[in-house]
């Protein structure tokens, strides 16, 4: 049984086809890459994922049960986290609060409970701050820590939107392009926090990338997309060879 | 400047960062405390005004200031706090007891309200709360068997029997604000570094984020608003005796109006703010007699001033100060810390990255 599943998914915004009958499959433990042209419907497909918009036709698969009319916000404690293309911050609040914020899912305490900050809230608090704390290290945001989001640099700002993913101890992460707008050290950087993350933390990654250096060194697998229609799917030296993808990327120059 | 060397996670927990901190508070505790050994009894009645005030705004800073969500129609809970504390006692229910039941009530109210409320954003959202308010007065002129209707009706004395207590006295009546009012500050600050707290917070800045991260928005949204509604309800009906006889014209869109101008003179997203917020709305009505003084007699005259001025001074924060008088405190004080090396680029607000487009 496959980890994610997508079955003949289709979505469209008016007249364009954002994604048409893809079907594909993520294993437990993978890294996957999803690549394509710009507007191939990569993001929209994470957007399905984490339904965020509802299918027009296909199903979802979550380790076999069916996903696709789940509200998403039970998304996360289903064990799948995202990070966005642009980042989607918590602005004003310090990088610790944001990673708190994604502990969300895990808490036992209720409103009342948290009005008077009982000493089960407390405990929990610590608890949370402790798992934080290890994240903090795994992706060196220690020196963030405290500051506030809105005054962070972009690459940093990207490196949070990850840890915060990663703080709903997920079974799954989803990243949208996650060395798009860093420098080149930052560059490098994303492959050995995508290892660690895959092995330390032996979570599942799917995302989507450009850079296509940094895909075949992580990637197991690779999905290409163009027009919202799969066109290949195989390991990293199988799709940088495959006609298809060539022309996908190439077609208008030849 | 002042580095707090950190040795555990309890100390993000507490209240107070440092020592000077708690010698700070405390010498305020102390002067709240001793004030009315000193202060005159008019001044002590307007004090009660201001504590009355901040812990409505502590309810309007949950809903404005933490989870982004803007009402224009707060003097409706005000006054529906306000009708419930006097038709309780009219009831025959003891005084203390009254209190938290009127919160709870205007509570319940304030979440039926959120359910539809919830669905609109932003200036959507003013207009319902508004159109709310509206609704409520007009319940109240035309509900005379509970509320008295256009005539009004008069709030029986806060007395304690059991003891003989008259809380109705200045005194009295001041200890009692000062101690409600701390208690829903602390249950706010509670509130606050709870998880309750962070997601609010959390749909305050990114409602996509918000719900990928498994907050529900619906639910965290109605919480946000009966809790906005219950802390202004505790307000409305310690309001009702501060008036003694409660009219319909006693919470117009005016009320309203200016418990917002609290919320942001004092600056959005701040407990601190409110306190100066209070104040600031609570001495407004001698600050204005003053300027009456000053202005020439044709302006000074002019109906309506009042609310222009509200207006007018609404308008000169959300420009010129947006984080209210306790974001200009914050400058001053990091002026005076880093003294010579103050930068004037240190405050200027950022470019804020692009946000994900597509999603809304
Ligand atoms: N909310 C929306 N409304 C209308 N059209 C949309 C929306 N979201 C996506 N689209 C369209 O769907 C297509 C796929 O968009 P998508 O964002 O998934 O592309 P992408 O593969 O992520 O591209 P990029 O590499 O630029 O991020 C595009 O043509 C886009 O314009
Ligand atoms: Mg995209």
């Amino acid at each position: 049984m496959s980890l994610l599943a997508m079955n003949d998914v289709s979505l469209s915004f008016g007249g364009v086809k954002a994604v048409q009958d893809v079907s594909f499959s993520v294993e437990k433990g993978e890294v996957f890459s999803i690549i394509g042209p710009n507007g191939a419907g990569k993001s929209t497909l994470f957007n399905l994922i984490s339904r965020l918009y509802d299918c027009e036709s296909g199903q979802i698969f979550w380790q076999g049960e069916e996903i696709t009319s789940v509200p998403s916000h039970r998304i996360a404690e289903l064990g799948i986290a995202r990070t966005f293309q642009n980042t989607e911050l918590f602005e004003h609040e310090t990088v610790l609060r944001n990673l708190l914020i994604g502990k969300h899912i895990h808490r036992r305490s209720n409103a009342v409970a948290d009005m008077f900050f009982l000493p089960s809230v407390r405990r929990q608090e610590l608890v949370f701050r402790k798992e934080v704390e290890d994240v903090i290290d795994l992706l060196n945001l220690q020196h963030y820590r405290d500051q506030v989001i809105a005054n962070l640099p972009y690459g940093v700002r990207k490196m949070v939107e990850v840890a915060r993913a990663l703080c709903i101890q997920p079974k799954a992460v989803l990243l949208d392009e996650p060395s798009s707008g860093l420098n080149p050290e930052e560059t490098e950087d994303v492959s050995f926090w995508i290892e660690d993350i895959n092995e330390e933390l032996g979570a599942t990654v799917i995302m989507v990338e450009h850079d296509m250096k940094l895909v075949s060194q992580v990637s197991d697998r690779v999905l290409a997309l163009a027009d919202g229609q799969v066109l290949a799917t195989g390991t990293p030296p199988e799709i940088q060879q495959h006609p298809e993808v060539l022309r996908a990327y190439l077609g208008d120059a030849e | 400047m002042r580095f707090v060397q950190k040795t555990s996670y309890d100390q993000d927990i507490r209240f107070f960062e440092h020592r000077g901190q708690v010698f700070w508070y405390g010498l305020l505790a102390l002067a709240v405390l001793i004030a009315p050994l000193f202060i005159e009894r008019f001044y002590l009645g307007e004090l009660s005004l201001v504590f009355i005030y901040a812990i409505a705004g502590i309810g309007l800073m949950l809903l404005v200031g933490y989870t982004g969500l803007v009402s224009l129609g707060h003097a409706a809970f005000l006054a529906i706090g306000a009708y419930s504390q006097a038709w309780l006692m009219n009831q025959g229910v003891p005084f203390p007891l009254t209190l938290p039941l009127s919160g709870f009530i205007t509570a319940a109210v304030g979440a039926l309200v959120g359910i539809p409320a919830l669905r609109m954003t932003g200036i959507y959202l003013a207009v319902a709360t508004l159109a709310f308010a509206i609704i409520v007065e007009q319940v109240i002129i035309h509900w005379p068997a509970v509320t008295g209707g256009f005539t009004g009706m008069v709030v029986p004395r806060a007395r304690i029997e059991l003891i003989n207590l008259d809380l109705q006295q200045p005194i009295a009546f001041y200890y009692l604000c000062l101690a409600i009012l701390v208690g829903c500050l602390l249950i706010a600050m509670n509130l606050l570094r709870s998880p309750t707290g962070r997601a609010f917070r959390a749909i305050r800045d990114s409602e996509i984020s918000a719900q990928s991260l498994g907050i529900h928005l619906s639910s965290t949204k109605t919480l946000a608003f009966a809790l906005s509604a219950g802390f202004t309800g505790v307000a409305g009906s310690l309001f009702a005796h501060k008036l003694g006889y409660l009219a319909p014209d006693s919470f117009t869109i005016q009320t309203s109006i200016l418990l917002l101008l609290m919320v942001v003179v004092g600056g959005v997203g701040s407990l601190h703010g409110i306190i100066y917020g209070a104040l600031f709305i609570g001495f407004l009505p001698q600050m204005l007699a003053v300027a009456r003084d000053l202005l020439p007699v044709g302006i000074a005259q002019m109906p309506g001033l009042e609310p222009a001025l509200f207006g007018l001074i609404l308008i000169l924060v959300l420009i010129y100060e947006p984080l209210g008088i306790y974001g200009r405190w914050l400058k001053i004080r990091s002026y005076f810390e880093q003294f010579p090396l103050y930068r004037r680029a240190t405050h200027k607000r950022q470019k804020s990255y692009l946000r994900t487009e597509r999603l809304r």
